[in-house]
């Protein structure tokens, strides 16, 4: 897509040229949004308008433009942005751009070069010659940043581009809908698995982001029959889930309560402790599997599929398992190694967790995010995932109705 | 109610010692073609002479060696009270006649307005009143862009109409405003959006048919109740006779060979816009 922005002033009502600019944007087989319109009170009084021009291609953009300004509509000139050094590592420039997770291009060299993979709250940086625009442009969080890097400074040049709401009936309407919790939840899975189809039908990662209640409601085996039959592609996770799973692998137990029985085991409470330990003895998650010592669930799964993970640490992790990374910062660097083709996010019963990714993930990627809680699917979209769908279900019904949909009918 | 147009009494006018067709910026310019040098200074003594006769009051700006196309004052730029806005010419052929139109309109104590470098607008050739609106036309000799400038410089309510034909290359060429609420028109010069435009300003108009255009009828000078036209076909001839119009055809042959009639050949120098 390439798309210019073009201003049109005069008597354009009365003289039908905005109707006809219309028309012709139209007739090229482009789309436009009007910006702006600022129509004259009189008939002596002019009106303006801004449009924003979009076309398949840029040459298709760059003809209809020409046909364009034959009838006064002109593109708007858009100087370059400013591009700073860097001259701290780790320090980005004073006033450096801000940036959203929604598509972002920054006019450099004339161009608009496009942001590769947006992530909210970092700066852009710039690779390349400054006069060409024929550079690569990256969200870099501020850890990552290093003396020379060129950073785009001020929002002069930079267009944001607001998600696009195709035209006519969405074919997945209940996006629409922030929450729903008085939604018929058979009908959000089945939708929900045929987004999952069609992303994966197109070559996009499915990213499965897990709490520990996935594994106390009893949907680890769904979620684990997922990963097997190849419907998650990334997982991640902290310390918490993954030693539940395991936990409920090796003793039958999530944090000492059977998840077959739902009744507390004795001794249970030091059950997860135990299987920490034991897998810190033979040095990961991978070599207690090869060791034979776990033998299902979702962890399993991930390291017999090579299915990459990663576990993230807090200060509160019992242990931890020896894959948790306990650097926060490394850790986000793993997840944003993880995130570029994801094109589904499903947020299991996860607040933390949903919340960190749900910061790396570009506003396309369609996010779900099931809880029982309503509140961690409003506090996401808080932080700026407007694109995050919130289910308000039972995680565990929520699995199987998807195991069901993905594989029972597969 | 039906009111006499409240311009179109005073021009200003150039005489063709120079004239001839020195190159070819339109279709009906054909460079082997020899205007009458003779010929054409009686065509246009002639047409002095009507204007008066008419009781309209003709000025006369003197003839440059190197500008044939001076002759046709339509073009020097738009007059709008005691401002003069002069045009900016599309092609080199004719761009430097406007420091000649400059100069004579600035000893005639007009303030000059100008239009910003880059936008082409040929004058009144391409800018006509009808009723409180100016209408202007773009594509082949004026820019679209040029519109909105002459809003804010005449404050005119400017109707935009784009030219489709190119052997109407003017507005002149297709559109003569007669009184309040006629006019001669050759909609086949439009677009289809400028059509409607025209269809809502005049509410009775005089359709020329395509072979009626051609012979540049809607290239005529109004003078009361005199129309001064280059060629007048019985039809067209009766409908303005009756609507009270007498008209009066001056041979203007020569300058056809350089596509320009009797209005190209005059400029309105009292016409205020809006008024």
């Amino acid at each position: 897509m390439a798309s210019e922005v073009v201003e049109i002033e005069g008597h354009i009502i009365d003289s039908l040229i905005l109707a006809k600019v219309m028309d012709l944007i139209l007739a090229a087989g482009a789309d436009y949004r009007v910006l702006d319109v600022e129509i004259g009170k009189t008939n002596l009084d002019m009106s303006r308008a801004r449009l924003e021009v979009s076309t398949p291609d840029a040459d298709a953009l760059q003809s209809l433009l020409d046909e364009l300004q034959v009838h006064g509509a002109n593109r708007v000139i858009t100087a370059d942005a400013e591009l700073v050094a860097a001259d701290t590592d780790g320090v980005l420039p004073v006033g450096f751009y801000s940036t959203t997770n929604l598509p972002t291009s920054v006019r450099i060299g004339g161009r608009w070069v496009e942001v590769m993979q947006p992530e909210m709250d970092c700066g852009l940086v710039y690779e390349g010659f400054i006069y060409d625009g024929e550079g690569r442009l990256t969200a870099a969080p501020m850890h990552r940043i290093r003396i020379g890097d060129l950073v785009v400074v001020g929002t002069e040049g930079v267009r944001v581009s607001p998600p696009s709401r195709p035209r006519g009936a969405h074919p997945f309407e209940f996006m629409n809908s922030d929450v729903s919790s008085e939604k018929p939840k058979a009908l959000l899975v089945r939708r929900v698995a045929e987004r999952i189809r069609r992303a994966k039908a197109s070559g996009a990662k499915v990213l499965a982001v897990c709490g520990p209640a996935v594994i106390h409601t009893g949907a680890g085996p769904s979620v684990a029959a997922l990963v097997r039959e190849g419907w998650i592609d990334v997982l991640f996770a902290g310390n918490g889930f993954a030693t539940h799973d395991l936990e409920s692998n090796v003793m039958g137990t999530s944090l000492g309560v059977s998840v077959h029985e739902g009744t507390a085991a004795e001794g249970g409470h030091s059950n997860h402790l135990r299987v920490i330990n034991e897998i810190r003895r033979y040095g990961s998650i991978s070599a207690a599997v090869d060791a034979g010592y776990i033998d299902g669930g979702v962890m399993y799964e991930c390291v017999r599929r090579g299915v990459p993970f990663v576990l993230g640490g807090s200060v509160r992790d019992d242990g931890p398992l020896p894959d948790v990374y306990t650097d926060v910062v490394q850790a986000a660097d793993a997840m944003r190694y993880l995130v570029p083709g994801v094109g589904v996010a499903l947020m299991l019963a996860s607040t933390l967790h949903a919340i960190a990714t749900g910061n790396l993930l570009p506003a396309g990627v369609e996010t779900f995010c099931v809880d029982i809680n309503p509140a961690v699917a409003t506090k996401l979209a808080d932080r700026g995932s407007h694109q995050a769908l919130g289910i308000v279900t039972d995680v565990g019904l929520f699995t199987s109705g998807l195991v069901e949909q993905l594989i029972a009918t597969a | 109610m039906t009111a006499p147009l409240g311009w179109g009494r005073r021009y200003l006018m150039c005489p063709p010692r120079y004239f001839r067709v020195a190159y070819q910026i339109n279709p009906w310019m054909v460079e082997e073609v020899v205007a009458d040098a003779g010929r054409a200074q009686e065509q246009w003594d002639n047409l002095v002479a009507t204007l008066r006769a008419a009781g309209a009051m003709v000025e006369v700006q003197p003839p440059e060696e190197d500008w044939p196309d001076l002759v046709f004052t339509a073009n020097a730029g738009i007059v709008n009270g005691s401002q003069f806005v002069p045009a900016r010419f599309r092609h080199p052929e004719r761009q430097g006649e406007t420091a000649h139109d400059v100069a004579w309109f600035t000893q005639a104590g007009f303030d000059v307005t100008e239009l910003p470098i880059g936008v082409c607008q040929e004058g009144a050739g391409d800018a006509l009143p009808v009723g409180d609106a100016l209408v202007a036309a773009y594509r082949f000799r004026s820019d679209a862009a040029s519109h909105a400038y002459l809003s804010h410089v005449t404050g005119a309510a400017v109707r935009s109409i784009e030219l489709v034909d190119e052997r109407f290359y003017h507005l002149d060429l297709t559109l003569c405003p007669l009184d309040s609420r006629r006019a001669i028109v050759a909609p086949l010069g439009w677009d289809r959006y400028g059509c409607a435009v025209m269809e809502a300003l005049i509410p009775e108009p005089l359709v020329l048919e395509p072979e009626e255009a051609m012979r540049f009828c809607a290239n005529s000078v109004v003078v009361g109740s005199t129309v001064v036209m280059p060629a007048c076909p019985p039809r067209v001839g009766r409908q303005l006779e009756a609507w009270g119009f007498d008209v009066a055809v001056c041979d203007v042959s020569e300058f056809l060979k350089a596509g320009g009639g009797c209005r190209c050949l005059t400029l309105a120098l009292d016409v205020t816009l809006g008024s």
